[in-house]
């Protein structure tokens, strides 16, 4: 099995286009970096914090006053920065005045989906490129049953995931750290979560965001290998894969706005973060109901993708 | 001689249609064996099942004992071939195409994989991406990359298409080392009997998903005794003809009969001392490319 995943890890890092992948990641680290290295306002650090965070908070809670029921997304913001600013005024804990080596790994999190993006495409061609070209029968006339051929093809396509992501985490904190340093020291996360302020380790925070974020990524590839596997068309895979991941959460909240059932869809769940740092899309999710939501679509994809591959007649 | 490959009546349905009609044949260990038939016969169809890449619909197919479903493992490690083209990565080099390849069988050695890059003759160029290979080479390659596992039964489909002369005669050749060196069976499909003729040493022929034939392809070099001639003659023969009780049939023309070669001058001579006038006397060798097209006309198609 261990042989059968070289073979795909090697036909991928084989092609020109993997390090085209891998350079528009770091070049969109670099121009992310420049971009706020740019803009960014000398320090004006001092006791002021304080008077401005407290006329910070003056003005969103005007806001939330006047604001009419329906936005509630806007609302849960204006409450949560609300309360992380009151927790900084009783707890005497300063917000960042200026980008640091962490804040920035934390904001290139933002490229997560650029990442995902890539290991989408790759697991969109991972096995209908196979039948385009034909090679798929090289690999099925070998004495390896049909489901072992596949999940190399899957272990392969995660592990590929894995590895953008971890480009661009470091090379985000390697730019990030250059750039920016490590900050005064005073490293810690404030989180909210059911009205309440939580204080975390930065690297934890980090590595937490990053991995939360991947969900729906890792959700969406498993889609886009599923397409790949029982239409063996690769624009096909890609077209909505890539659609859903750009469109998904949004259509989501829009229907989430009206109806309940929303919360049976895909991307309603996807956004593990919700429960960690906010508040669910609708009203009543759990982490424990997300977490099955998510393994039932899994298994759906699973059970396709295998269902069809292992059973099919190869005409190709 | 050994049994490499036994199919047991074989049938494959596709979209309600039956492709492959109750085939059944076995190939013994060490032969070339043909797969003749025009296009759309359902050579490729019946070679596929036999690579596992399509299920039959009923029926069996024992490879070297195994069976090809219940054994899969077992009996598709028997087994090497090209299926229709030979598809490689283009992006990658023809050695490793065969790295690749040798990655999904135990126990192929690097030096396993010079030799066949040898055997085949590829050695000059094996570093260079498939991309700038000709499609020759890509067959060879093919060839070298169905070999690394030592299979005892090797299946062609349609090895020659589009190779020229050259190319054929080289796949020919490699075909005879094969069986030769080796003790392989090989089993090559063609819809071209001449170049069939060449290669295999007994040939089926299937037309419209149905085996219509099997013959052995030296059955004339066997039977060198017995040849079938033609007399153009007028009549008088008969009666000094059924006297010394040779057989004949009437044709346009004239006369057939089934003579030894000794014979001949000896009924020519007959004839002429019975005043039988004599036109032409004239050998009428029926090849197998007459038995085949006879074959495939009596079903209804012509050959493409
Ligand atoms: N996927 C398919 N679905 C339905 N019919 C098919 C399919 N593939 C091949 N056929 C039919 O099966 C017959 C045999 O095809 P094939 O085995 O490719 O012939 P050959 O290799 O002898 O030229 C043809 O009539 C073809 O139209
Ligand atoms: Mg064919």
């Amino acid at each position: 099995m261990h042989k059968l995943i070289v073979n795909e890890w090697t036909k991928i890092f084989k092609r020109a286009g993997t390090y085209v992948m891998i350079a528009m990641i770091l070049l969109g680290v670099v121009a992310m970096g420049t971009l706020i290295k740019m803009t960014e306002e000398p320090d004006q650090a001092g006791d002021q914090w304080r008077d401005e965070l407290s006329q910070q908070i003056k003005e969103d809670k005007k806001d939330l006053k006047d604001m009419p029921a329906s936005a509630g997304d806007m609302k849960r913001f204006l409450e949560k920065d609300i309360a992380i600013n009151q927790y900084r005024l009783d707890n005497e804990i300063a917000p960042p005045s200026e980008t640091t080596g962490w804040s920035f790994i934390d904001e290139s999190s933002a490229l997560i989906s650029f990442a995902g993006l890539f290991a989408i495409i790759i697991a969109a061609g991972i096995v209908a490129s196979e039948f385009s070209t034909g090679t798929i029968k090289l690999l099925l006339i070998r004495p390896i049953r049909r489901y072992k051929i596949l999940l190399s093809k899957y272990v392969t396509v995660v592990l590929f995931g894995l590895f953008m992501l971890a480009v661009l985490f470091i090379s985000s904190a390697a730019l990030g750290f250059g750039l920016f340093g490590t900050g005064d020291g005073n490293s810690v996360h404030l989180a909210y979560a059911d009205g309440e302020v939580i204080e975390q380790s930065q690297m934890l925070h980090l590595v937490k965001i990053y991995l939360l974020s991947s969900i729906d990524v890792l959700m969406l590839v498993t889609l886009a290998f599923m397409i790949s596997a029982v239409f063996r068309n690769n624009s096909l895979a890609i077209g909505i894969s890539i659609f859903l991941l750009m469109m998904g959460g949004n259509v989501t909240s829009l229907i989430a706005a009206k109806y309940d059932w929303a919360k049976y869809i895909l991307f309603a769940n996807t956004n593990l973060m919700q429960y960690f740092n906010g508040t669910p899309v609708v009203e009543g999710m759990t982490l424990g109901f997300s977490i099955v939501m998510l393994c039932i679509y899994f298994i759906l994809f699973m059970a396709l993708a295998f269902g069809v591959f292992t059973k099919r007649d190869v005409a190709a | 001689m050994g049994t490499a490959l036994e199919l047991k009546n074989v049938t494959k349905v596709m979209k309600g249609k039956k492709i492959i009609d109750d085939v059944s044949f076995t190939v013994k260990s060490g032969e070339v064996f043909g797969f003749l038939g025009p296009n759309g016969a359902g050579k490729t169809t019946t070679i596929r099942m036999i690579a596992g890449l399509m299920k039959m619909t009923s029926g069996e197919i024992f490879i070297c004992g195994k069976d090809r479903e219940k054994e899969f493992e077992e009996a598709l490690g028997h087994i090497g071939g090209i299926v229709e083209n030979p598809e490689m990565y283009k992006y990658l080099t023809g050695y490793q195409n065969l790295k690749q390849y040798a990655r999904m069988s135990k126990g192929v050695t690097k030096q396993k994989i010079d030799e066949v890059v040898e055997f085949v003759g590829l050695t000059n160029r094996i570093h260079e991406k498939v991309k700038t290979y000709s499609l020759g080479m890509r067959q060879r390659l093919g060839l070298a990359q169905s070999l690394l596992h030592d299979p005892d039964v090797m299946i062609l489909d349609e090895p020659t298409n589009g190779l020229d002369p050259a190319g054929i005669r080289e796949i020919r050749d490699h075909l005879r080392k094969l069986t030769r060196e080796k003790g392989m069976s090989v089993i090559v499909s063609s819809h071209l009997l001449s170049e069939m003729e060449m290669m295999c040493d007994r040939i089926a022929i299937i037309q419209n998903g149905k085996l219509v034939n099997i013959q052995n392809v030296h059955d004339e070099a066997e039977a060198e005794t017995a040849h079938r001639y033609f007399f153009e003659v007028e009549s008088g023969y008969a009666s000094i003809l059924k006297e010394k009780g040779i057989e004949y049939q009437e044709v346009e023309k004239g006369i057939e009969m089934e003579l030894e070669k000794d014979q001949v001058p000896n009924v020519i001579k007959m004839l002429i001392e019975h005043e039988v006038r004599i036109f032409e006397v004239k050998l009428i060798s029926k090849s197998l490319e007459d038995r085949f097209l006879e074959i495939t006309e009596k079903g209804g198609t012509t050959i493409a």
